[in-house]
């Protein structure tokens, strides 16, 4: 019984989503007190009747409190947990056991880690992004949900099967040579061509990377542009892994799936036609339909058929629209607007593009600008006034003629921009003219940042201010053709690879069970580019699911658990547990191997952001704050876990895990390197 | 009393525990004061009071009802609270966030536990008192369940027992020899024996030994006797008699424990607790002394309670089942608690009644050297009622578990008789009938008077004696069965060492606590190293000062952390404490 449920401060639902037991039982509670004759109320209505009072209960504990509700457990097990995200409340319930509540903090910070790759800076706007997942008309929001509903099953079901997902960072396939080969051809062939064609519409080739399932199997970026950020990456996988989705349950369909196939197998095509394309080439609401959510129940069909309602395809080959991280010589900006369009090549494998949009100069301006007034309030709200509340850069006079310029440069006035133009009349007629920098200033600090975002929103998020811009459907045709062409001897062989990345009894240099015996497992991540080894897991041969639904798979799920420990600022943590021995270290690494000395971590608090890379990028935290004593050093960090039979001697496993750590990492032995 | 209350709360960072009447604020304009039956802290204003008993009651109700179960736990990001509802009554405890959440759920179960044990069940004695009497009520319980311990003993809501590293063991089986000879008549359930507010020696299970100190803490503190009520017995002005009320299950754990050996039998159990005894004296000399161990290696194999602590050295060696070490699906089955208020699983209950005839051995530090003090068996417990489960401290009726029924509401008046001298009580759970029999009531008196005499002037000649080999580490040593806590450190919380052992002990035993099949573990952070271990009926925790050498944390078989369980084995020794 699962259920997660984004509301304002009104109460108002924003989003939700439930599994159909859940579902089942909110109808069940609310069908009970309807008269009879009466049609059920909509879903949305329920639930929000049932929420309510949380949610008012939580808004008026954070007024008249300052504190807010984190989490609810009953006597059942049933966990609720409970986030505040400027106005918006983020509910995430589990009433059967799967998820403890690690997992349900994850799952609401990988939601707004989605809203933000989705809407970008209309996050920073409460009143925006309120509107914007909430739109008026009935079909565009059930359009909108949809899409969420499938981008959050999609991000459960990996964190669910895929090892990369548990530990939250990216796995390579292991095959030096092909990695190589196809990093070039991107680089040579297919980024230039695309690059230099006359077609492309201002739009430029940045990043390119082919992913087999959820594993990377090369990734290019142009010269001079800005890294992926792991978490960016990981966030587009879940994306990509949505539109088409490499259940794996579903390449083999067994009697009792084939329902459930019908719906993704046209991604499976392996030379789609026009037609699929059409509802293939963006992340529509067709891909957002994952399997997992079927009603069982006859009621709940008839109630979700007032959400069934015509869906307009989006235009074939329209490039969906992500607002990634980029860092420039001046600086870090969140979320800049580029494209994303996801070539599948044949089912598993996906050419992913990213592209910058011509005006994404824009972007990273109002993020200064708002950054600017964000500074100024909290000034002004700690009590600073004046002068005090001016320093800090840029300088206040500096953003007025700054702002001015912009505001001049945007053009044609609209609608918006005449509000922001009037807004920003008014703030500085107030600040410069009249009172200066004082406590007043405030509302219009706030209003100044709505208005920034509305212009942002306008820009970038409208769907008319991207029609134009986009790469022509022949240029990505033929990208999909070239790499196809390029890869096709190696389709067969990629697809059993992903599944078989690196086995237990054999790898390139190592031999597990010759050079470790009673090692089961192991995990290893280099935290400093967010990449994971592991041995693939297999249960048994139908099963394909990488971490299976075995015993040891749940062990080594329970086990991440060694976050909790690392919360907690311990490093090194090992448990006996039943019958395996399980180790866990994190280590600093300069560049050349040397082992760095540890220092006590951090010690976060109960409802801090879950660890990992995903949502926030907890890692990239602990090596800025580690680097503060390592000035001029590159840092690295590393985190292992391993899994070894009980009955080995402690002695044994500890060196077995030496060995790891040294021989996995080693460049003249690691694979990947 | 609300003074020593709140230099005391900062021990176990408790910040508000409320009990609130919902069916005092029904309509609308009900205001939510009417509602509050006790808050603490009493200073807080009363809109303050009304906002956190309102909100919380409320979103809990809504909680619970989405999930049909009640809440147990609500937590804000700046402090959280243990809940118990139970109709319309609700209960919260406030701790700081840091606090475990399985200790202070233990201990608003204490808390609620002995307010009924005293006072009978909460809506009838609200009915019967006024707020303010019953108010003092929960403050003293308040005040007594937090005075006087280290963080460790919060963290593990354990006993306070005397220190026995300084006393002769014959002293020891010199009190729980008391116990039974008073046992001789049949009206008296079970005794203990506490000396200047800590334990001695202990015929009840854990949990009723809390309750039992509670009340002779009072007296032995303030040497005045409470509101409650009360007899004088004509005796002595020694003895004093209080009325307490007790669940069913309890009364069968008590009755079922004090059975006449003879009659019994493993295969046919006498199912009626109150069968009419045929003899009365039970004590040492009549009890063959070999019985006992026919008796326990008989229930060797199916009881994977370790009791090798418990037994002589001779008798763990012999018994055949003492070496396999417990599987891990019993690790935290419930032939292990036997006592309803022990902090097992809430699962599996049904199995318990088929284990309830395993030894238990509630007298502490008896030891090996006393054999026939065992009192193997709990039989008697009457199935029908079926209330020996793991009830999980819902002495008072707490939200039933589905299947426990309303037995468990059921709270039946017993008499705490007490009998002091000077620093040392006696205290037995008698049936009430005993204060009508002047006879019997004579007969205990005097067959304890004369020893008890003795027994005080032995312990008081007991010098405290220096603190246990204190060492280079720290180390906690508790006993799941007993609830007692051995540990070597002494202030608690704060930093240094001290305080990094303590947060992380309390970090483990959540851990342990939630995961069933953990046996060890070792955490180790720049600065510190714990090794934890635990079997079925015991957790230890140990941390090796100094050895500061500067580790990189990548994996290193010579890392200090790892050698930390051989040195907490060998260090342990000396303390008594066996991890072999």
């Amino acid at each position: 019984m699962k259920c997660l449920l984004i509301a304002s401060d009104s109460a108002e639902v924003l989003f939700y989503w439930t599994d159909p037991e859940f579902h089942k039982m909110v109808q069940d509670q609310y069908g009970a007190s309807q008269e009879e004759g009466l049609r059920p109320p909509a879903f949305e209505d329920s639930i929000n009747t049932l929420f309510a009072p949380i949610i008012i209960s939580c808004s008026t504990m954070v007024d008249r409190l300052g504190d807010s509700y984190t989490c609810f457990t009953t006597e059942s097990d049933h966990i609720y947990v409970l986030h505040q995200f400027d106005e918006c409340l983020y509910i995430a319930v589990n009433g059967d056991s799967d998820e403890d509540e690690d997992d349900l903090r994850r799952k609401i910070f990988v939601m707004k880690k989605m809203m933000e790759i989705l809407f970008g800076m209309v996050t920073l706007s409460s009143h925006l992004l309120r509107r914007e997942l909430r739109p008026q008309d009935t079909e565009q929001r059930t359009r909108l949900w949809k899409r969420l509903q499938g981008l959050l099953e999609t991000y459960s079901r990996l964190q669910a099967n895929d090892q990369s997902f548990l530990v939250e960072a990216v796995e390579r396939l292991v095959h030096p040579t092909l990695c190589e080969q196809c990093i070039e051809f991107l680089e040579r062939r297919l980024v230039q061509q695309l690059n230099s064609s006359s077609e492309r519409a201002g739009e430029e080739v940045l990043h390119a990377f082919i992913l087999v399932h959820t594993k990377l199997l090369a990734f290019y970026s142009s010269r001079n542009t800005s890294p992926l950020s792991s978490s960016d990456l990981l966030a587009l996988i879940v994306m990509t892994q949505n539109l088409f989705p490499s259940d794996p349950d579903l390449d083999v369909p067994g009697p009792e799936d084939v329902e459930s196939a019908s719906g993704p197998e046209m991604f499976y095509t392996p030379e789609p036609s026009p037609t699929h394309r059409s509802s293939s080439g963006s992340d529509g609401p067709a891909g957002g339909d994952a399997p997992m959510f079927q009603f069982v129940d006859p009621d709940i069909q008839i109630a979700e058929d007032s959400l069934q309602t015509l869906e307009v395809a989006p235009p074939p080959w329209a490039p969906c629209r992500v607002f990634l991280e980029v860092s420039l010589k001046e600086g870090l900006y969140p979320m800049v607007p580029h494209s994303m369009y996801c070539l599948p090549l044949w089912a598993g494998i996906t050419l992913v593009l990213l592209t910058k949009v011509p005006s994404s100069g824009l972007a990273m301006s109002v993020y200064v600008y708002l950054e600017a007034f964000a500074k100024l309030e909290k000034r002004l709200n700690e009590g600073q006034e004046g002068v005090a509340a001016a320093r800090g850069q840029p300088s206040i006079q500096e953003l007025r003629s700054k702002l001015d310029k912009f505001i001049k440069a945007l053009g044609p006035c609209d609608i918006q921009i005449s509000q922001l133009q009037n807004v920003w009349s008014e703030f500085k007629r107030r600040a410069f003219t009249r009172g200066g920098l004082t406590k007043e200033l405030i509302p219009w600090c706030k209003s100044m940042k709505t208005q920034l975002c509305g212009v942002y929103k306008q820009c970038f998020l409208k769907e008319t201010s991207r029609g134009d811009q986009q790469l022509p459907p022949a240029l990505q045709e033929q990208a999909q053709a070239m790499m196809q062409e390029k890869l096709m001897d190696w389709k067969d062989f990629l697809l059993v690879k992903s599944k078989r990345n690196i086995t237990m009894t054999l790898t390139q240099n190592l031999t597990y069970l010759e050079d470790f015996p009673g090692l089961i497992h192991f995990i290893c991540v280099d935290r400093s580019t967010g990449q994971m080894i592991a041995p693939s897991l297999h249960v048994t041969e139908s099963s394909t699911s990488e971490l299976g639904k075995g015993p040891l798979a749940h062990l080594i799920r329970v086990k991440v658990t060694t976050r909790h420990y690392l919360q907690n600022g311990y490093a090194t943590v090992t448990l006996r547990d039943g019958d395996f021995y399980f180790c866990y270290f994190l280590w600093f690494e300069n560049e050349a191997g040397y082992k760095l000395e540890e220092v006590d971590l951090p010690v976060l608090a109960d409802d801090s952001a879950p660890i990992g890379m995903l949502a926030r990028d907890y890692y990239r935290k602990l090596l800025r704050y580690y680097s503060k004593n390592h000035q001029g050093e590159v840092v690295k960090c590393y985190e292992l876990l391993s899994v070894h039979l009980g009955v080995i001697p402690t002695d044994h496993i500890l060196q077995h895990c030496r060995h790891l750590a040294s021989k996995l990492w080693e460049p003249s032995r690691n694979p990947l390197l | 009393m609300a003074e020593p209350l709140m230099a005391d709360s900062r021990r176990c960072r408790l910040t508000h525990f409320f009990l609130y009447d919902g069916s005092k604020v029904t309509g609308e304009g009900d205001p939510t004061r009417d509602g509050i039956c006790y808050f603490y802290p009493e200073k807080t204003p009363i809109d303050q009071q009304e906002l956190l008993c309102g909100q919380l009651a409320g979103v809990s109700r809504c909680v619970s009802e989405l999930s049909s179960s009640p809440v147990r736990v609500l937590r804000l990001r700046h402090t959280k609270f243990a809940i118990r509802m139970e109709e319309d009554l609700f209960w919260a405890l406030g701790c700081s966030v840091d606090f475990p959440t399985v200790s202070m759920s233990d201990f608003l179960d204490q808390l609620i536990n002995l307010f009924c044990f005293y006072n009978g069940p909460v809506r009838q004695s609200y009915q019967e008192n006024s707020r303010e009497v019953l108010a003092l009520c929960w403050s003293r319980y308040l005040f007594y369940l937090q005075a006087g311990s280290t963080e460790l003993h919060y963290i593990f809501s354990c006993l306070h027992t005397i220190d026995s590293t300084h006393i002769d063991p014959l002293l020891l089986l010199k009190a729980s020899l008391i116990l039974q000879a008073c046992q001789r008549c049949p009206l008296v359930l079970a005794g203990c024996i506490l000396f200047r507010g800590k334990v001695v020696s202990s015929q009840m299970p854990p949990d009723l030994t809390v309750m039992v100190m509670a009340h002779e803490t009072q007296t032995y503190n303030k040497d005045e006797r409470p509101n409650e009520v009360s007899s004088r017995v004509p005796l002595s002005g020694a003895v004093t008699s209080t009325t307490v009320h007790l669940t069913l299950s309890q009364l069968q754990v008590l009755r079922s424990t004090n059975v006449d050996r003879e009659s019994r039998s493993h295969s046919t159990p006498s199912k009626d607790s109150k069968l009419p005894r045929t003899r009365l004296s039970r004590t040492l000399s009549d009890t063959p002394s070999n019985d006992s161990n026919t008796d326990l290696e008989a229930d060797a194999p199916l009881t994977p309670l370790r009791l090798d602590g418990l037994l002589s050295p001779e008798e763990s060696a012999a018994r055949p089942a003492a070496s396999p070490p417990p599987s891990h699906a019993s690790l935290r089955s419930p032939e292990i608690s036997p006592f309803p208020n022990r902090k097992g699983p809430r699962s599996g209950a049904d199995e318990e009644e088929d284990e309830d005839e395993k030894s238990y051995y509630y007298s502490f530090h008896g030891g090996g050297s006393d054999p026939g003090c065992r009192t193997p068996g709990q039989e008697g417990l009457a199935e029908g009622l079926g209330t020996s489960r793991g009830t999980s401290g819902n002495i008072c009726g707490g939200a039933a578990l589905p299947g426990v029924g309303d037995t468990n509401q059921t709270l039946v008046p017993m008499t705490l008789y007490q009998h002091r001298v000077n620093g040392l009580v006696l205290v037995l759970l008698v049936e009430p009938r005993l204060q009508e029999d002047a006879d019997a009531m004579e007969e205990v008196y005097h067959s304890s008077l004369a020893s008890l005499n003795g027994l005080e002037a032995h312990l008081r000649t007991v010098a405290p004696g220096p603190p246990g080999p204190q060492g280079p580490y720290l180390f906690a040593h508790y006993d799941c069965v007993q609830n007692t806590l051995i540990t070597n450190v002494s202030g608690g919380g704060g930093r240094g060492p001290g305080g990094s052992f303590v947060r992380a002990a309390a970090l483990l035993h959540s851990h342990f606590w939630n995961s069933e099949a953990l046996q060890e573990t070792i955490i180790r952070s720049a600065t510190t190293a714990v090794y934890a271990t635990r079997s079925v009926a015991q957790e230890t925790y140990f941390l090796q000062h100094g050895g500061s050498v500067r580790n990189s944390g990548v994996p290193n078989h010579q890392d200090t952390a790892f050698s930390l369980p051989s040195k907490a084995r060998h260090r342990l020794l000396k303390h008594g404490v066996s991890l072999l």
